[in-house]
């Protein structure tokens, strides 16, 4: 099943423990607390739930949701 | 001052282009530039080196894998190149890379053929970790292949840290076997993924003039503005080692998974969950509740740096607060804020917080253990074949260093322990990390909302060890008293000899009659069980027979001591309300008058001769009484804490169990004799009467005053046989020391309590007295005298032990949050079990703070909480650490006395040493050390211990704030009537042998008054004190003469001092001769005021001080004037002077002053080192004022830029060059301000002359000026300059006076001296100087 952009919000905000509304599209989720670990948590995740193929230096090269979502074909 | 002291800070943009062409190479990133500094610091280690194994599960075609990795180490950059030292600072330079078998680093074999193909194979690569890179040469990087069965191989790289960190490993591996993969397919590898080096350079540079940058450096210095305590594992620091512990584990995916869960459940990552974890074993280990870890960052989030295989890595500080009511959870969001907080800032550099916070100069930590996880994808196949990676080294340890690495393969984690060899052992290594995984394993299965109070640090099996095995004294006792068993052993053995008291000697049918009589006589003034007596009576046959009487009536004693303040007794006799006060007509008479309140106590005194006749009549056998083990025996009062006594009662099961036991595992004989020496009121003398005499051995009264008095106890174990005795440590030491101890062979036994036990006193016992045995006890009043023992044995070795418990007796060790600590750990030590006391005298509230639940005991049991801190030894005895209250804060560090004293004690011109904090002064602690002399004989040849020299022995070994500021030299220390150390009655520092009287009036009689304490060997003399009073002789005055012609200029007759004894004294006489020159430490000074020339400005160096230009008059015109401008603050009295904030601010001041001197030009200036750079700024302020300056001279004084990047701290490049200035090897000397004032106050330094207070000032301008310089931008000058270079080989081959010409219009004309930079003002190279200047003058105006 294809990603959407409300399923990655919610990923993210889930391995930041964070509420979804708190993260929004465009910050630099670093300043969340996005850390190297939570990315290959979510490489993982998406890769196995939803067949995606990027990898760990694709999401840490430009760290926020709206950069993120051309690269995991995700729906908007 | 060495040129090196010069400016570091980033060049001004150049607005043109630099006349010197770009060098070489690209410059290092601060990243780089901090391992690169680290390798400079020791160039053969290896430290530096970072390697790597991964093993492949397949086949692999060697010549295709060769190919791979010269394919892939051409693709990046960052990775193949050298750094070699510049005039531009270090900068990395390509390197060509030949192609396998033509000098391509890659070493193969197949070691099929090998008994043990892995373990030869580790073999080599351990050895190849262990070769330093050579940085300048290149390459840093080397590759090993190794076929190690039919399907396996070992690829192993090795690279150095400057050039690759963790996660540039994982984009090198990946490439790798992605080339590999393609070249093993026939197909295209493709273009390579790596970014360029001079990217990682670019993002580098433009941090560094970024405004971000100045928000991390604001964030940072205002999280650790109050500089926190890193506590480690260790406890201590050291240098980096060469090489490092490692302790490897793996954590099972089962386990990994449930630290997932867990971490979930908590809405954080299982690295959240290690660090939480981390930080309570090292809260708990340390008992700190705050606690700082080193969070390594890959620092590439965002970055460019995600696909350059570099160095980019940081360390960050994770500071944490654990306390026992913290739940794992809150722990865990701390750390989860805390990182996310750290990680807006990352890019600030770990070197510079620690600069920033001022921790390198001081040689202190900023993070404890480093947590280092590396989560990167290493699930790499090698044209199929699967892999994993094995970390071989990573680089340097300072402290711990816990590297976590999740290969991401399910198979779990795996955890190294590195540390430094230099803190920690192999074994406890392991067993850190062993415990830190269970405790790990608990956590994981416990619910994250309980407060961390309830787990224990140690694991199931230590805390079984520790609580039961170590405890395991149960010993089945009959129940009876102190006093039976002595009665039993009177109608025993009534002729033997129970007591010798001088001429006196009583059998024990005799003493027991006196005593029994007594007893009668009080039982019928009401003692009798429960009820006290008190006894104040000096040592004699009287006070054993008072003691015997009051328990055979069946009451509990309590030592009164006449000797103490009216009020003290008072308040004593009102809590305790004895029936009755034994004394003597002396005694009675100094007994306090009954207080209001109190009811009055019958006086027995029993020299009275109505009462011994009213004794005679009563029956001399043994009285009636209803007494059991649980009545009190006696009562002793302990000083508290807050100088209120507390009488501790002690009953008589508690007494009887520490009697029985000593019995039996001392087993005196009734041929033995027991010295009772230890007044009554310390409970080591309930032992010494009871024991023998429960025993048929025989008690020997020692005199009154003996126990202080080594020499005629000696005699007296001596002349009456005496076979057991027992010492304080400190006691002991002088015993030792006595010439008549060595003859003291007749005893069996020696005991020692009350204090530490040195190794050393230990050891001088075994040489002194080998045949007799020397027990270490140790136990508080609170736990009836001694609740363990140890037996020190010739050839021990480390501190003394204060061993194992003795019967009936458990000893718990316990954290800050009540849990039993393992061995290793340092605990408070509690007690529980038979011997404790019933409690405090009538102050329940006391008792309650103090004997607590025992939760590992018996139900209903007690502990006592001890206040000493321990730790258990693997091996079930304990090691006393000392007071948890006596860790003492000076200027917001911790200080360990003891670390100080045992380092004072290593000095071989000291026998003993006590250090302690005192506040003399309301909000000015000091710390001050005290020591005696090693021995008369060494001190009567040497001079006695040297307060300076034993500063800088310690200043040598311990870090600065454990540096005293006074060492007192004491012929005794004062000795409370117990013998122990008292404290309270060491002198204040300075007073130790002066009237004290007013302060010094000028710096001439401050001059004075110190130099008197250096001839005398005291730490403070007064303005007013006599030299001959305090000691002083005529070999002392002759060196006091020298030492003031020296330091004041002033000739000091012998004579002078015989009738001018005093420092004020000698300071009017000088005053009237007009002799010494205060102005030579003043802001000017006037070398040569007079002359007809323009007069010539030389601008102090870094050190603040004009007297280097001396060296120029005779070479400099005859009527050419000569002014040294000198640094404010230096004479002694001067207040210190406001800092500049900055060159320009400085130079400005310097103009103001030139200008009081000639108010307008033209004008000359000169500076040597420093100097020329501050009268190149005092030249441009001076041209924009729009006065000429006709000569600007400059000896060896270089611009900022030339130091950009190049060295450690300001205040170690600084205080390393005031070293050298001085002509002192820096050597041994660390770089603190404490250590260098104190070797440039040494005989051979150029600055040995100079006051103490004038020292400090230097070194203190010193390291300002070096400050300001580098934070200097020049401007420009309007003129020539004239140069002068100093043209010996130098370290620093770097620096060019070439530098220079951006900031001067005109030429730059040099002349070469041949000398050193620190010799430029030496005579001779002066002399050049000084000639050049007069003819470069000669020829413009000529």
């Amino acid at each position: 099943m294809a990603l959407t952009l409300d399923q990655i919000r919610a990923d993210v905000a889930d391995v930041l423990g964070e509420a979804p509304a708190d993260i929004p599209d465009d910050e630099n989720l670093v300043d969340y607390g996005l850390d190297s670990v939570r990315i290959m948590t979510l490489v993982e995740r998406w890769r196995r739930d939803h067949g995606t193929e990027v990898t760990f230096v694709d999401l840490a090269e430009q760290p926020a949701i709206e950069q993120w979502v051309p690269l995991l074909g995700a729906r908007t | 001052m060495n040129a090196r002291t010069l400016d570091r800070a980033p060049l001004p943009a150049p607005s043109g282009a630099r006349p010197t062409p770009a060098p070489e190479g690209l410059p290092l990133t601060a990243a780089q530039s901090g391992m690169w500094f680290a390798q400079a610091l020791d160039a053969g280690s290896p430290a530096l080196n970072t390697a790597e194994c991964i093993e492949i599960h397949g086949d692999v075609d060697p010549a295709l894998f060769a190919d791979a990795l010269h394919r892939t180490v051409g693709e990046a950059d960052a990775l193949r190149v050298r750094i070699a030292d510049t005039a531009d600072g270090p900068r990395q330079s390509p390197i060509a890379v030949e192609p396998p078998g033509h000098g391509f680093p890659l070493y193969a074999a197949d070691l099929r053929d090998q008994g043990d193909p892995e373990g030869t194979a580790r073999a080599w690569m351990r050895a190849d970790a262990a070769e330093p890179f050579d940085l300048a040469t290149g390459p840093l990087f080397a590759h090993g292949l190794f076929r190690v069965g039919d399907h396996r191989w070992l690829w192993y790289q090795r690279v150095h840290h400057a050039v690759l960190d963790g996660y540039g490993y994982s984009l090198v591996a990946r490439r790798v076997a992605e080339v590999y993969s393609a070249l093993a397919a026939g197909t295209d590898p493709g273009p390579s993924p790596f970014g360029r080096l001079a990217a990682l350079v670019e993002e580098d540079a433009a941090y560094r003039d970024s405004p971000a940058r100045g928000r991390d450096r604001a964030h940072w210095l205002a999280g650790f503005a109050d500089r926190p305590e890193a506590p480690t594992l260790a406890g201590r620091t050291a240098l980096p080692s060469r090489t490092s512990v490692r302790s490897t584990a793996h954590l099972a995916p089962e386990r990994t998974d449930r630290l997932r869960r867990l971490a979930a459940s908590v809405r954080a990552t299982w690295t959240d969950v290690l660090f939480a974890t981390q930080a309570l074993y090292l809260a708990r280990a340390t008992r700190s509740e705050e606690v700082v870890l080193g969070l390594p960052m890959m620092g590439r989030m965002g970055s460019v740096a995600l696909r350059v295989p570099g160095m980019v890595m940081n360390v960050l500080p994770l500071r944490l607060t654990v306390t026992a009511d913290t739940t794992f959870a809150e722990l865990t969001r701390q750390v989860v804020l805390g990182i996310r907080a750290a990680r807006r800032h990352q890019r600030y550099r770990y070197e510079d917080i620690r600069r920033d916070l001022g921790l390198l100069g001081e040689g202190r930590a900023l993070v404890g253990p480093l947590v280092n996880v590396m989560p990167f994808d290493y699930g790499l196949t090698f044209a199929g074949a699967r892999s994993d990676a094995h970390n071989i080294a990573s680089g340097p340890v300072d402290d711990l260093t816990v590297n976590i690495y999740d290969r991401a393969d399910g198979s779990g984690l795996r955890v190294d322990y590195d540390g430094n060899p230099a803190l920690y052992r192999q074994d406890e290594l392991a067993a850190h990390q062993d415990r830190f995984l269970d405790l790990l394993a608990r956590i994981a299965d416990r619910d994250p909302h309980l407060p961390l109070g309830g787990l224990a640090l140690a694991t199931d099996a230590e805390c079984a060890r520790v609580l039961t095995e170590f405890n395991d004294t149960a010993v089945e006792l009959p129940p009876t008293t102190l006093i039976g068993p002595i009665e039993a052993r009177a109608a025993r053995t009534p002729g033997a000899t129970a007591l010798v008291s001088g001429p006196e000697t009583l059998s024990y049918a005799e003493l027991n009659a006196r005593a029994n009589r007594l007893a009668r006589h009080l039982t019928a003034l009401g003692v009798r069980p429960g009820a006290l007596a008190a006894v104040a009576l000096p040592r004699s046959t009287d006070l054993v027979v008072a003691l015997l009487a009051v328990l055979k009536a069946g009451g509990a004693y309590l030592p009164l001591d006449t000797a103490h303040p009216a009020a003290r007794l008072t308040a004593v006799l009102d809590a305790a309300r004895p029936v009755c006060v034994l004394t003597d007509l002396a005694g009675r008479a100094a007994l306090p008058a009954p207080s209001a309140r109190g009811t009055t106590p019958a006086v027995v005194a029993l020299d009275d001769p109505a009462l011994r006749e009213e004794l005679a009549a009563l029956l001399p056998t043994d009285p009636g009484r209803a007494l059991t083990p649980q009545h009190p025996a006696y009562v002793l009062h302990t000083s508290g804490s807050t100088g209120t006594p507390k009488g501790v009662v002690v009953p008589h099961s508690a007494i009887d169990n520490r009697l029985r036991w000593m019995q039996d595992r001392y087993r005196l004989a009734p041929g033995d004799r027991v010295l009772q020496k230890t007044p009554t009121g310390f409970d080591v003398s309930v032992w010494e009467f009871f024991w023998p005499l429960r025993e048929g051995a025989t008690l020997v009264v020692a005199g009154p005053d003996d126990h202080r008095d080594p020499a005629r106890l000696a005699r007296t174990v001596r002349e009456q046989g005496v076979t057991a005795v027992h010492f304080v440590p400190s006691m002991l030491r002088l015993f030792l020391a006595e010439p008549g101890a060595a003859a003291c062979t007749g005893l069996r036994h020696v005991f020692s309590s009350g204090e530490a036990l040195p190794r050393d006193t230990a050891d001088a016992f075994h040489r002194l007295l080998p045949g007799t045995a020397l027990h270490n006890l140790y136990g508080p009043t609170e736990a009836a005298v001694d609740v363990t023992h140890h037996t020190c044995e010739p050839g021990e070795t480390g501190p003394v032990p204060i061993g194992r418990p003795v019967w009936n007796t458990r000893l718990y060790i316990l954290d800050t949050a009540g849990r039993p600590c393992p061995p290793g750990v340092p605990g408070e030590l509690h007690l529980a079990g038979a011997q404790l006391a019933t409690g405090y005298l009538g102050r329940p509230d006391l008792t309650a703070e103090r004997f607590v639940h025992d939760p590992y005991g018996p139900p209903g049991a007690r502990m006592y909480r001890t206040g000493d801190l321990a730790r258990w030894r693997e091996d079930g005895s304990v090691e006393y650490l000392g007071r948890t209250d006596r860790q003492v804060k000076v200027r917001g560090q911790r200080v360990e006395l003891d670390g100080i004293e045992a380092v004072l004690a290593t000095h071989e011109h000291v026998a003993a040493a006590c250090a302690l904090v005192r506040e003399d002064r309301p909000g000015d602690p000091r710390l001050v050390a005290y020591v005696t002399p090693a021995s008369a004989d060494a001190a009567a040849e040497a001079g006695g211990p040297d307060p300076a020299a034993l500063r800088a022995h310690v200043a040598a070994r311990l870090p600065e704030a454990m540096v005293p500021t006074a060492v007192v030299v004491l012929d005794a220390f004062p000795a409370g009537p117990n013998g122990k150390l008292d404290h309270a009655a060491l002198p204040a520092p300075g007073t130790a042998a002066t009237s004290g009287g007013r302060e010094p009036r000028d710096a001439r009689e401050e001059a004075l008054t110190r130099l008197f304490a250096e001839a005398l060997g005291l730490p403070h003399v007064g303005v007013d004190d006599s030299f001959f009073e305090l000691g002083g002789n005529s070999l002392l005055a002759a060196r006091l003469a020298a030492r003031v012609r020296d330091v004041l200029g002033a000739d000091l007759p012998m004579g002078t001092l015989f009738q001018a004894a005093t420092p004020a004294a000698v300071a009017d006489r000088m005053h009237a001769d007009g002799t010494a020159d205060e102005a030579a430490l003043g802001p000017v000074l006037p070398l040569r005021p007079a002359g007809a020339g323009t007069p010539l400005f030389a601008l102090h160096p870094a050190a603040g001080l004009g007297w280097c230009y001396t060296a120029l008059l005779t070479h400099l015109a005859p009527d050419q004037p000569l002014y040294g401008l000198q640094a404010p603050g230096l004479r002694p009295g001067d207040a210190p002077p406001e800092p500049y904030a900055s060159l320009e601010e400085m130079a400005a001041a310097y103009a103001e002053r030139i200008r009081g001197i000639r108010p307008h030009g033209p004008y000359r200036l000169l500076g040597w080192s420093a100097g020329g750079v501050l009268a190149h700024a005092v030249a441009v302020l001076l041209q924009e004022a729009g006065e000429r300056v006709e000569l600007l001279a400059m000896m060896d004084g270089y611009p900022s830029g030339q130091w950009r990047e190049r060295l450690g701290t300001v205040e170690a490049d600084a205080l390393a060059a005031l070293l050298e200035t001085a002509g002192c090897a820096a050597g041994e000397t660390p770089l603190t301000r404490e250590a260098v004032t104190t070797r440039l106050g040494a005989a051979d330094s150029a600055f040995a002359t100079l006051p103490a207070a004038t020292l400090a000032a230097v070194v203190d301008t010193a390291v300002r000026t070096t400050a300001l310089t580098r934070g200097h931008r020049h401007r420009v000058f309007d003129g020539d300059v004239l140069f002068f270079t100093a043209a010996a080989p130098r370290a620093e081959t770097w620096l060019t006076r070439d530098a220079w010409r951006p900031y001067v219009t005109g030429n730059l004309i040099n002349r070469d001296i041949d000398c050193a930079h620190a010799d430029m003002t030496r005579p001779g190279p002066a002399a050049e100087v000084a000639r050049a200047v007069t003819a470069h003058l000669g020829e413009k105006s000529g």
